[in-house]
C-alpha cells in the first residue's frame, strides 16, 4: 500500500531508546528483541525475536521524543508469526497480569498478508502523543508454543522534528 | 555487581523446629537469610531484599524489598513457627512483591527456603516455574531438611523450569555438623555474581569461622591472593578426580566390549598430529603378538608418510577401535604404503614386517579390490624378499619423519 506512509513519515528506528527497551519471555542470549527491532539486525533473517516458556511476548519501547505512529509493520512466517497483537500507548513497566487491565490502544489480528509486510494502519487519535509502546504479542498463527518475529517496523512522524524543519523551511524563503 | 532485588521465602513452618541442623533447622535458616541479605545489598548498593514467610496464617510479608539491611535483619525477630509451609502462594507473593519494586531496573530473584516437606504436585510447581521464567524472574530454591515424596525431584524441575542462561540455582544441604549458612557460602547462590559475593563471602566465612574454621588454615583476610590461589586450586583438583572418576567408569563399560581396550598406556613415539589416529590402533594391536605390533609400526608410518588424500580413507577406518576392522585396515594401509613405492625407507621398514610371507600373502588376499596374482604386487613382493636383512636403522628415521 503507498498510501501507508505519508510524504513525512519516516521510519522511527532512529528515534526507539535502545538503552530502555524492556522485553519480556524472550529467549535470553540467542533471540532478543533487538533481533527483530535494530537497523541491520532485523533485516537479517536468520535473527529474530522469539518467545521461551509460551507463544506470549511482551515488549516495551521507549522514544527518544514524543513522535505520531501512523503504521506499524510485523513481519513473520505463517507457522510461528504471531497473531494477535495489542499495542498500548504511554504505560510503562507493564507485565503480562496486568495486559487486561487496561484498554489497548489497538488490537490487531495480523493476516499472512501482514506477516509479509503490509502494513496495519493505526487509529490516528490515538497513536498523537506516543513516548513509549508496549508491543503485547497474544499469540500466534498456529497455536504453537513458540512465537517468532522477523522483524517491526514503526512508521510515523517526530512532532519536535518536524516542526523543526518547517521552520527552517519557513526562514530560507 | 548484579543489579537486583531479592524476595526470600523463609519457611517457619513445624517442620522447622527439628534440631538436626545447628542449634535448629528456624535459626540455621534465620542464619543463612541475614548472610544473604548482608550479601546482596554489599553486592550493588541500590540492591534491594524482602523477606516473607510460607507458613503461618498465611504467607506474609514482613518487608517489602528495600536497602535497609537493619530494616530487613530487624524483622526477622520474633517470628512464630507454626503451620505448614505454601510453597506456590509464598513465591507468587514473592513475585508480586518484586513487581512493584521501585527500581524497574533490578532484576528479580526469589530465593525459597525449604525446610518442609513438598505435596504440591510436580506439574503445579513447573507451571509456576514457566510463569516466573516469562516474567524474567530468577529463583533459588535451598533444599534442607525433609526430603521424602521426592521433594528433591520436585524442586529441581521447578528451578530447571525456571532457569535461563544458568541463572535460578538449587542447593541440598544436608543435616550434619556444618550450619547450613557455612554450607551456602561457597554455592553459586553466593558465588555467582562475581568478586563481589565471593569476597563477602570470604568475608563472612573468616568472620564466623574464627581462626580455626579458615579453609586450608589460612586467613583470607589476611592474604586475600593465596586464599584465591588455595580455593583455585582446590576446585581444580576436585574437577580432576571428578573427571577421573567420570573416566574410570568409562574405561570400566568399555572393558566388557573387548580385550583391545585394556591397555591405552602403550607408548610409542609418535607425533601430535598423528597421536589421535594412531593410538586407537595403539590400543587395539597390543595385546597381539610382536609380529603385528610390528606392522602396527609400519602402518603408523605410512599412514604419516603417505599423502593426505591416500590416507584420510585409512583414517578414517582406523578410528574404529574393534580388533576385527583394525586388522582390515592394517591391510588397507599396508596396502597404500606399499603402493607407494618411491618411499624406500618405508619399503624397507615393511620388509621388516613382511619377513612373515604366509602373513603378508593372507593379508594381500583378503584386501578388497588387491589380486594376489597381480604382476605389480608380485614384483613388490619379491623387491621386498631382496631387501630383507638390510639396516634396521630405519626405522628410527621413519620416526623422525612421522614428527614433521
Amino acid at each position: 500500500m503507498s498510501t501507508a506512509i505519508h510524504r513525512n513519515q519516516v521510519d522511527l528506528v532512529n528515534f526507539i531508546d535502545f538503552t530502555e527497551v524492556e522485553c519480556l519471555n524472550y529467549v535470553v542470549g540467542s533471540h532478543p528483541l533487538s533481533n527483530a527491532l535494530k537497523q541491520v539486525f532485523r533485516d537479517d533473517e536468520d535473527l529474530y525475536l522469539q518467545s521461551d516458556a509460551d507463544e506470549q511476548l511482551l515488549m516495551y519501547i521507549p522514544f527518544m521524543q514524543v513522535v505520531k505512529l501512523y503504521s506499524i509493520v510485523i513481519f513473520g512466517s505463517e507457522e510461528d508469526g504471531p497473531r494477535t497483537v495489542k499495542l498500548f500507548v504511554n504505560k510503562e513497566h507493564m507485565g503480562f497480569s496486568n495486559v487486561n487491565d487496561y484498554p489497548a490502544s489497538a488490537s490487531i489480528d495480523l493476516s499472512s498478508e501482514n506477516l509479509k509486510g503490509e502494513p496495519i494502519i493505526l487509529k490516528y487519535v490515538k497513536f498523537q502523543n506516543v513516548r513509549s509502546l508496549t508491543i503485547f504479542i497474544e499469540d500466534n498463527q498456529g497455536g504453537t508454543e513458540e512465537t517468532k518475529v522477523q522483524k517491526i517496523i514503526l512508521n510515523g512522524t517526530t512532532v519536535d522534528t518536524t516542526n523543526m524543519k518547517d521552520l527552517k523551511k519557513i526562514e530560507e524563503h | 555487581m548484579v543489579l537486583e532485588a531479592t524476595m526470600i521465602c523463609v519457611d517457619n513452618s513445624e517442620w522447622t523446629r527439628n534440631g538436626d541442623y545447628s542449634p535448629n533447622r528456624f535459626q540455621a535458616q534465620q542464619d543463612a537469610v541475614s548472610l544473604i541479605c548482608g550479601s546482596k545489598t554489599q553486592a550493588n548498593p541500590e540492591n534491594t531484599v524482602g523477606i516473607l514467610t510460607m507458613a503461618g496464617k498465611g504467607v506474609r510479608v514482613l518487608v517489602t524489598p528495600t536497602s535497609d539491611l537493619g530494616k530487613i535483619l530487624g524483622c526477622m525477630h520474633g517470628l512464630e513457627i507454626g503451620g505448614e509451609m505454601n510453597m506456590t502462594s509464598g513465591i507468587q507473593v514473592a513475585q508480586l512483591a518484586l513487581k512493584h519494586r521501585q527500581n524497574k531496573k533490578q532484576n528479580q530473584r526469589i530465593i525459597v527456603f525449604a525446610g518442609s516437606p513438598v505435596t504440591y504436585d510436580k506439574k503445579v510447581l513447573e507451571m509456576i516455574g514457566k510463569k516466573l521464567k516469562k516474567n524474567s524472574v530468577s529463583l533459588d530454591v535451598i533444599s534442607f531438611g525433609e526430603d521424602d515424596n521426592g521433594k528433591p525431584e520436585k524442586l529441581e524441575a521447578l528451578v530447571n523450569s525456571v532457569n535461563t542462561s544458568d541463572s535460578s540455582h538449587i542447593v541440598h544441604v544436608p543435616p550434619g555438623s556444618n550450619a547450613l549458612s557455612d554450607v551456602l557460602l561457597s554455592t553459586p547462590i553466593f558465588t555467582e555474581d562475581g568478586e563481589g559475593g565471593s569476597g563477602f563471602a570470604a568475608a563472612a566465612a573468616a568472620a564466623s569461622g574464627g581462626a580455626g574454621g579458615y579453609d586450608f588454615g589460612v586467613d583470607p583476610n589476611l592474604d586475600p591472593e593465596l586464599a584465591l590461589a588455595l580455593r583455585v586450586s582446590m576446585e581444580e583438583e576436585r574437577a580432576r578426580q571428578e573427571a577421573a572418576a567420570k573416566k574410570a567408569a568409562e574405561d570400566g563399560s568399555k572393558q566388557e566390549k573387548g580385550p583391545e581396550q585394556s591397555s591405552s598406556s602403550k607408548d610409542i613415539p609418535m607425533t601430535d598430529a598423528s597421536l589421535s589416529s594412531t593410538q586407537e590402533i595403539d590400543k587395539g594391536v597390543e595385546p597381539m603378538d610382536e609380529e603385528t605390533a610390528l606392522l602396527q609400526q609400519a602402518i603408523a608410518m605410512s599412514m604419516s608418510e603417505s599423502q593426505p588424500g591416500q590416507s584420510s580413507g585409512g583414517m578414517a577406518d582406523n578410528e574404529m577401535p574393534d580388533a576385527i576392522t583394525v586388522d582390515q585396515d592394517l591391510a588397507h594401509a599396508l596396502q597404500m604404503s606399499v603402493s607407494n613405492d618411491n618411499k624406500k625407507d618405508l619399503s624397507a621398514d615393511v620388509n621388516k614386517v613382511v619377513g612373515d610371507q604366509s602373513f603378508l600373502s593372507s593379508v594381500i588376499a583378503s584386501l578388497p579390490g588387491v589380486d594376489p596374482n597381480d604382476p605389480s604386487v608380485k614384483d613388490l613382493l619379491a623387491s621386498m624378499e631382496e631387501s630383507k636383512g638390510k639396516e634396521n636403522d630405519k626405522k628410527s628415521e621413519g620416526d623422525d619423519g612421522d614428527k614433521q
